[in-house]
Formats: C-alpha cells, sequence, structure tokens
C-alpha cells in the first residue's frame, strides 16, 4: 500500500520558493490502480517527483510510505530498488547509452540493493524480445541511446517496456497518455494492464479522462491547489470530462 | 655559448640546469645546438608564455629525481603487433619487422622545422638521437610503441615517413616512469597515405609529460588520431598538423579524464596550408575535484592557400565535481573567404535530470555520473577502431572503480 498523509511540498529556493503540497492525502491499497486527475498546476508532476526523490523538491511535512517503508528519507536509487516506479511524462534522452545497457544496468543494480543475483545475459535478452513483442517495439531500437531521436509514442513505449522489464511493486505514471496516437495509447494501455496484480499497485495521472477508457482504475482523485479535494469511482472521471474542473472544483470549496 | 643559453642561464631553474648539463654532456653537434637553442629561448615554458599559461612546465618540473612510481599496465598491447621501446635508458625494436617497414637509428640529430614552435619538442629532439621508420608496404602496418621507464629524464624522437598510397596504424602507450619526459613524433605523410594513430596518456601524479607531434600531409593522405589522456602532475599532448597539398584529411579527437591532482593538457595547431581541405576535430573531458584539464586548439587559414576548408572544432569538458577546473581557447584564425569553419565550446556540470532519470531507475549516483560521463567522451574515441573498447575500457574504470 501507498500510504501519503498529510504530504507539503515545496519547490525552488529563497524568494522564489513556492508551495506546491498542501497536506496531500491519499492511499492506494495493494492490487488497486487509482488515477489522480486535475488542472494544471494542481502538483500532479510535483507529486510524482516528490515520491521518487528528485532533487530541487523539499519536503516540508507529512509522510510518504510503500508497505510501511518510509520513502521520503531514502535516495531516488533506492527508492527505485524498494520498488517504486515513475513513468516520465517527458522521458530523458541519454546520448550514447543503449536501451539494453540501460536496463540492464538498472535491472541489475536494483537486484544488487535487494540482495539478488544478477539477471544472466541469455535471460534478460529473452525477456527483451518478449516485452518489445507485446509493446510492438522494433528490437534495433533497444540497441540505440535511450529515447535518443525517438517519436513521442516510442518514448512512452519505452517507459512501458522498462516498467515490464523492472517489475516494479508501484507505478506511478504521469501524463502517460500525452502525445500519443490512440494506436499508441492502446499499445501502451494494455502494457500496462499486463502489470496489474494483486501484489502490485498503480497511480495514474492524467489530465483527460480518455486514459481511463484503457486502463481502468479502482478509485479516481481530484487534485487541487496541492491536496487532494475530491474522491470517487471511474464515474467522476467521467463527470470531470462532462462538466470540467470548475464545476468538481466549486462543489469542493 | 649563445644568447639564448646564457640568457637561460641567466636565471635558471635547478632542472633548468640540469637540462642544460645533461645537453653538455652529449656529443658535439650542430643541429643539436641548433635545437637546443631553440629550447633555450623558453627554458621550460610555464605561466609568462601565452601558449603555456595554464600548462606550467617551469613550476612543475622541479628536481628531476626518478619518482617511484610503479609502471602502469599498457591496455594497447597485443600479441603479433612489432613494438618499440622507448625508455630512458635506450631505445629497443624487435629485430623482425611488418615486410614494407625500414627501421634505422641514427646517433646523430636531425633538422626539424619549426622548432621555435614547440620548445620541448626541440628539446627531446636535442637531447636523443632519432629513429626513423619508412613505410613503403602495399598492406596496411601495425606498429606499436611503448615510452616508459624509471630514469630521471626522458627524451625521445621518432619519425615516420609514409610513402604514397601506404596506410600506417600505429598507437603509443605513454606511461611515465621518468620525473620528465619529453617525446617527439613526426609523420610525413605522402600522397593518399593514411595514418591511424592512438594514444593513451597516463603519468604518475609526481611526474611530467610533454609528447609533441608534428604531422605533414600531402595531396590526398589522411589521418586519424585518438587520444586517451589521464594527465600527469602536468601533461601535454601537442599536435602541429600541416595540410600542406590540396584534398588532405584530418581527424583529430581526443578525450581526457582528469582526477585530483592530475593535470591534461590538449593542444592542436592545424594550418590549413593548401585549398580544400578537411579537419574534424573532437574533444570531450572530465575533471574532478582537484583536476585540472586544458584545452587549445587552433586552426589557421591562410588567404589564399586556405579556400574551400571545411573545419570545425568542438569542445566539451564536464566538471564532475565542485573544485574541478577545465581551461579552454579554442582559437579560429580565418584570412580566406570560400571556406566553412565552426567551433563549439563548452563546460558545466552533469545534466540533473539526466542523471533523475537513470537513479530513478535504481542505478546508483556513482554509477550514474560513470554512465553519463562515459557516454560523453565515448564519441570521441570512435576512431580508435581496434584500439576503441581498450580505451573505454580503462575511462569506465577510471570513472567508477
Amino acid at each position: 500500500m501507498l500510504k501519503i498523509e498529510n504530504l507539503s511540498a515545496t519547490v525552488g529556493e529563497g524568494e522564489g520558493v513556492k508551495t506546491i503540497l498542501h497536506g496531500l492525502t491519499l492511499s492506494v491499497p495493494t492490487g488497486e490502480v487509482h488515477a489522480i486527475m486535475g488542472p494544471n498546476g494542481a502538483g500532479k508532476s510535483t507529486l510524482s517527483y516528490v515520491l521518487t526523490g528528485r532533487e530541487g523538491y523539499t519536503v516540508t511535512g507529512g509522510t510518504a510510505t510503500l508497505n510501511g517503508l518510509d520513502l521520503l528519507s531514502l535516495d531516488p536509487e533506492a527508492r527505485a530498488a524498494k520498488g517504486i516506479f515513475l513513468s516520465f511524462q517527458y522521458p530523458v534522452e541519454i546520448p550514447g547509452v543503449p536501451v539494453m545497457t540501460f536496463v540492464r544496468t538498472a535491472m541489475n543494480a536494483q537486484r544488487k540493493a535487494r540482495g539478488e543475483a544478477e539477471i544472466s545475459a541469455p535471460d534478460f535478452i529473452r525477456k527483451s524480445r518478449e516485452i518489445a513483442k507485446v509493446l510492438s517495439l522494433d528490437p534495433e531500437m533497444l540497441k540505440r541511446p535511450v529515447n535518443v531521436g525517438f517519436s513521442g509514442g516510442e518514448k512512452k513505449r519505452l517507459e512501458i517496456y522498462q516498467m515490464m522489464m523492472l517489475e516494479p511493486r508501484f507505478m506511478v505514471l504521469d501524463e502517460t497518455d500525452s502525445g500519443l496516437d490512440i494506436d499508441a495509447l492502446r499499445t501502451v494501455a494494455e502494457g500496462v494492464n499486463a502489470l496489474r496484480a494483486p501484489d502490485r499497485g498503480m497511480l495514474v495521472i492524467t489530465h483527460y479522462q480518455r486514459l481511463l477508457d484503457y486502463i481502468k482504475p479502482d478509485k479516481v482523485h481530484v487534485l487541487a491547489k496541492g491536496r487532494i479535494i475530491k474522491t470517487g469511482g471511474p464515474e467522476l472521471a467521467h463527470r470531470l470530462e462532462a462538466e470540467g474542473y470548475d464545476g468538481v472544483l466549486a462543489e469542493a470549496v | 655559448m649563445s644568447t639564448a643559453l646564457r640568457d637561460i642561464l641567466r636565471n635558471p631553474t635547478v632542472a633548468e640546469l640540469e637540462l642544460v648539463a645533461r645537453y653538455a654532456g652529449l656529443k658535439v653537434d650542430a643541429r643539436r645546438e641548433r635545437l637546443f637553442e631553440a629550447f633555450a629561448l623558453t627554458g621550460l615554458p610555464g605561466r609568462r608564455d601565452e601558449n603555456w599559461r595554464w600548462s606550467d612546465f617551469k613550476s612543475a618540473v622541479t628536481a628531476l629525481d626518478a619518482p617511484k612510481t610503479p609502471p602502469a599496465h599498457d591496455p594497447l598491447a597485443r600479441g603479433g603487433v612489432a613494438t618499440l621501446r622507448f625508455s630512458p635508458s635506450g631505445f629497443a625494436a624487435p629485430s623482425a619487422l611488418p615486410a614494407g617497414v625500414r627501421l634505422v637509428t641514427r646517433e646523430d640529430v636531425q633538422a626539424m622545422g619549426g622548432a621555435e614552435d614547440v620548445p620541448l619538442g626541440a628539446l627531446a629532439a636535442a637531447l636523443s638521437g632519432t629513429v626513423q621508420v619508412e613505410v613503403s608496404a602495399e598492406a596496411p602496418v601495425h606498429l606499436h610503441m611503448v615510452f616508459q621507464g624509471p630514469g630521471a629524464i626522458h627524451a625521445a624522437r621518432i619519425a615516420f615517413l609514409l610513402r604514397p598510397g601506404t596506410e600506417l596504424h600505429v598507437s603509443e602507450s605513454h606511461l611515465g616512469g621518468a620525473a620528465f619526459s619529453a617525446a617527439l613524433i613526426e609523420f610525413t605523410l605522402q600522397a593518399g597515405a593514411r595514418l591511424n594513430r592512438t594514444i593513451y596518456q597516463r603519468g604518475g601524479a609526481g611526474e611530467v609529460q610533454a609528447i609533441t607531434a608534428l604531422i605533414e600531409q600531402d595531396a590526398g593522405a589522411e589521418s586519424v588520431q585518438t587520444v586517451l589522456a589521464f594527465g600527469a602532475k602536468v601533461s601535454r599532448i601537442e599536435t602541429r598538423l600541416v595540410h600542406r597539398e590540396t584534398g588532405s584529411k584530418a581527424t583529430l579527437n581526443a578525450a581526457y579524464l582528469a582526477g585530483k591532482g592530475f593535470h591534461a593538457d590538449i593542444t592542436t595547431h592545424v594550418r590549413h596550408g593548401a585549398p580544400a581541405c578537411t579537419t574534424r576535430q573532437q574533444t570531450k573531458g572530465a575533471v574532478l575535484d582537484g583536476g585540472r584539464g586544458v584545452f587549445r586548439g587552433k586552426f589557421l587559414v591562410p588567404r589564399t592557400s586556405g579556400q574551400q576548408t571545411d573545419a570545425s572544432m568542438q569542445h566539451n569538458a564536464l566538471l564532475l565535481e565542485e573544485g574541478a577546473e577545465v581551461f579552454a581557447k579554442p582559437e579560429l584564425e580565418i584570412l580566406a573567404d570560400d571556406v566553412q569553419c565552426a567551433h563549439g565550446n563548452t563546460s558545466g556540470a552533469l545534466d540533473g535530470t539526466q542523471l533523475f532519470y537513470l537513479r530513478q531507475r535504481g542505478i546508483p549516483l556513482v554509477q550514474a555520473r560513470a554512465m553519463l560521463t562515459e557516454a560523453h567522451i565515448a564519441q570521441a574515441l570512435e576512431g580508435a577502431g581496434e584500439h576503441e573498447d581498450a580505451l573505454r575500457t580503462e575511462a569506465s574504470r577510471w570513472l567508477a572503480p
């Protein structure tokens, strides 16, 4: 279970410091998929970065735990080894590092941190081939540098590829639908759905309801001004789509 | 005694006195005298000399005692390749050389053009004999050179002549061992000749190294040079290249990695002395706290001879830690009007977004830094061909010990 309680966080330094999260509380039980929706600037991406430990964000109050383990005191790599995975809204280009090298290094680093044996090269390649097939990824692409020269859709599919390879305990998907056409969206959603499991949780951050037609959430939360202002079932996403954020926000205040 | 010699002796450093004594002990030779004077005009170059302001040999070369550095291993060594060995105690070559290679060892000193421009090259020439290698083989020739061994001063000179249409692959390991070493390596590429030169430099923290190369290229000749330098107390790898006939091409790539207490200087000077010649230059560096990287590159494109020059120069340095230092001076002197010349020069820290991406996937900070740094320098090592993997291995060992 991912448990966030009364979490507050700021970004920036000195005069430019800005509070983005204002006492956010949220729980995602293991095995469930929750969606977070909200207008621009609500703090959606900040939440994903604070959970994964990106520099530049300061937690000023509250807690975040994954299966009882305090996430906020750990380095980003330690959080990853404990099973938290962020699918980036804007996947990062890493010139000079081939995808396969990158993912294998990451996988073995996580295994080492958990005290597990490294994956053998043949096992890794077999697994990579299977997953690439599911995601309709060209195997040649996996020999190229990470995200360099990839289209928006390819980058998002590569995020899902990494997720399926690394098999995290908890996934945060930050606007995975942005920049995807309908076919790519379907492929990506299939990959994500394949990872739904009783021992795995998921937080899907999105702007639009569309993605939730493909990845059906157990619960939908509305994030505005740095806190969860409303929680409901999948029907809440449809209401937001029909009425816009203004209606729901007005009601909540 | 000449004026220059008297000048240097007016206020000499201890090391300069020892160099003069070493010179005085050698056989009298008019060419030796001229070369030593070319050195004496500057003495050991240092901060006051514009071309040396960031690489201060004068203060770095202190007493010339043999350092007690364990010999570095040679990643470029490979079986089956004829190896020429230079050490303070002498020169050794295998008796069997590849077909079409003629090697002559000469006790006397050979003349050298532009000696005043390269004081430490002139010094190397004045204090050593000359090994001459003529390549006239039809098939590509592979040679390896090792510069290493204990001693106070190590001076060495070797000159290659590549006959038209020949191809030489030469690897050089400059592994130190002497308090001060100066090597001069000359290449003359006749029409259509091809040279692939790979240099691995790794000196001790108490050693000072100067590696000077003079390259002259005739019509349609082509050279590819790849350097991996780890520096020394102070080290400089200087390459002066002249395109002297049409259609000559040169690639000058280098990567330097300077740790605490190490100083790596990459200096180049390319003269486009004939029309329609091409130069591609890429230097990538990474420096830790207490390390220092220096890049100086100059393209000289004269008004008439330099037309249709196509040249580009890139230097990109990573300052991996607070306290790392990089000094760079890219210089384009273009007097011709029908040319394509470009240059770029950057220095900065690793990209925080990239670092976070790697760490979010579980790669620890130190390893993530190493991966990104290795990727940063990788492009500069691509031209090393058969030696690329060995160079990359050395680089990654340094980055993530």
